[in-house]
């Protein structure tokens, strides 16, 4: 997380960062998966709109296999639209 | 009760239409929900007939009425769906307490439509205290989809033999292994499709299975395994840690 609180840097479950942009800064400290809703700019960053840290008090979230089903539901669109 | 995932299946003999009956609860996308076409009382997603569904996303807003609950239901597919939860006016307790926003929920409900908005009437919506349950329920709703349509398309397929052990895998929703299609439960069908997909000559191991499938116990698998192999679809190799599919390419 950036000192200013405006960015931020994500890894996925490939070990590929992505810089997440924020209109305000972070009002809370971030740590663990966070799922991150926003538009991609022109410099291949992310401005969030929203995001939410996922709860792993009970258990760790396999961030590896979500990126797998990831790939899998974008190859049948016919089975998992996105309207 | 809680007995609603019943095998859908053909409805007897013959017929060249075999229509799956709704008895199934199916998972499903917002945006399937949302592009279901309508016929009467019935709904269908891709020729597919559905009514009792499961959705998985976050809760964005909720609002308390005194009979109801009114939640929008988000999983990103689509815009955030209307989950009505009735309430009990008379019980105190549990059905009462409202899910706060910004919390990720298992809806398990029916579909509704009305005055061409459609929305879901949830008998229970469940937090989710493991996020895998959300990686899951995005598989199986592709591998439900699939198997379902896969089911209708091919008319001349012999009814299978329903057994009562994939009944049994059923018991309630934080398992999310019970959808019995085709006489095959979820695990069942994910575990068969492994083997099927196994190049090795010697098959797949029951090891090799518990790497592929994170999120599943090493007893469920081999449970499905001594289902899958007493049913005949797949057989023991070097030994009774190796399997192959019968109907193997």
């Amino acid at each position: 997380i950036h000192p200013t609180g405006k960015l931020f840097v994500l890894s996925d479950g490939e070990g590929k960062h992505a810089t997440v942009e924020l209109s305000e800064p972070l009002e809370e400290e971030i740590s663990g998966v966070v799922e991150v809703v926003g538009r991609v700019t022109n410099q291949a960053t992310i401005m969030c709109m929203s995001y939410v840290q996922f709860r792993e008090d009970k258990s760790p979230f396999d961030l590896e296999i979500y990126n797998e089903a990831l790939k899998i539901i974008h190859e049948f669109p016919e089975y998992f639209p996105f309207s | 009760g809680e007995g609603r995932a019943l095998p859908g299946g053909a409805d007897g003999p013959a017929g060249p239409s075999q229509r799956i009956r709704s008895q199934n609860i199916v998972p499903c996308t917002v945006s399937q929900l949302l592009a279901a076409e309508q016929v009467d009382e019935t709904f269908r997603i891709r020729d597919v007939e559905i009514s009792q569904v499961t959705v998985m996303g976050i809760i964005r807003h909720a609002e308390k009425a005194p009979t109801n609950i009114l939640y929008k239901v988000d999983d990103m597919t689509a815009a955030p769906m209307d989950v009505r939860q009735w309430v009990d006016t008379d019980e105190a307790g549990s059905e009462n307490v409202v899910v706060p926003p910004g919390t990720y929920v298992k809806v398990a409900g029916h579909l509704r439509s009305f005055q061409n908005k459609k929305s879901l009437v949830a008998f229970k919506i469940m937090p989710l205290e493991n996020m895998n349950e959300f990686t899951t329920h995005m598989l199986e709703i592709v591998n439900t989809h699939m198997i379902l349509r896969k089911n209708l398309m091919s008319a001349s397929r012999v009814p299978q033999s329903f057994s009562s052990t994939g009944i049994g895998d059923v018991g309630g929703y934080g398992g999310g292994g019970g959808l019995p299609v085709n006489g095959l439960t979820a695990h069942q069908s994910q575990v068969l499709n492994l083997i099927k997909n196994c190049p090795v000559p010697e098959g797949m191991s029951l090891q090799e299975l518990k790497v592929q499938l994170h999120n599943m116990s090493m007893s469920t698998i081999k449970q499905a395994v001594e289902f899958l192999s007493s049913e005949g679809h797949i057989y023991s190799t070097v030994d009774d840690d190796h399997y192959k599919s019968t109907d193997a390419e």
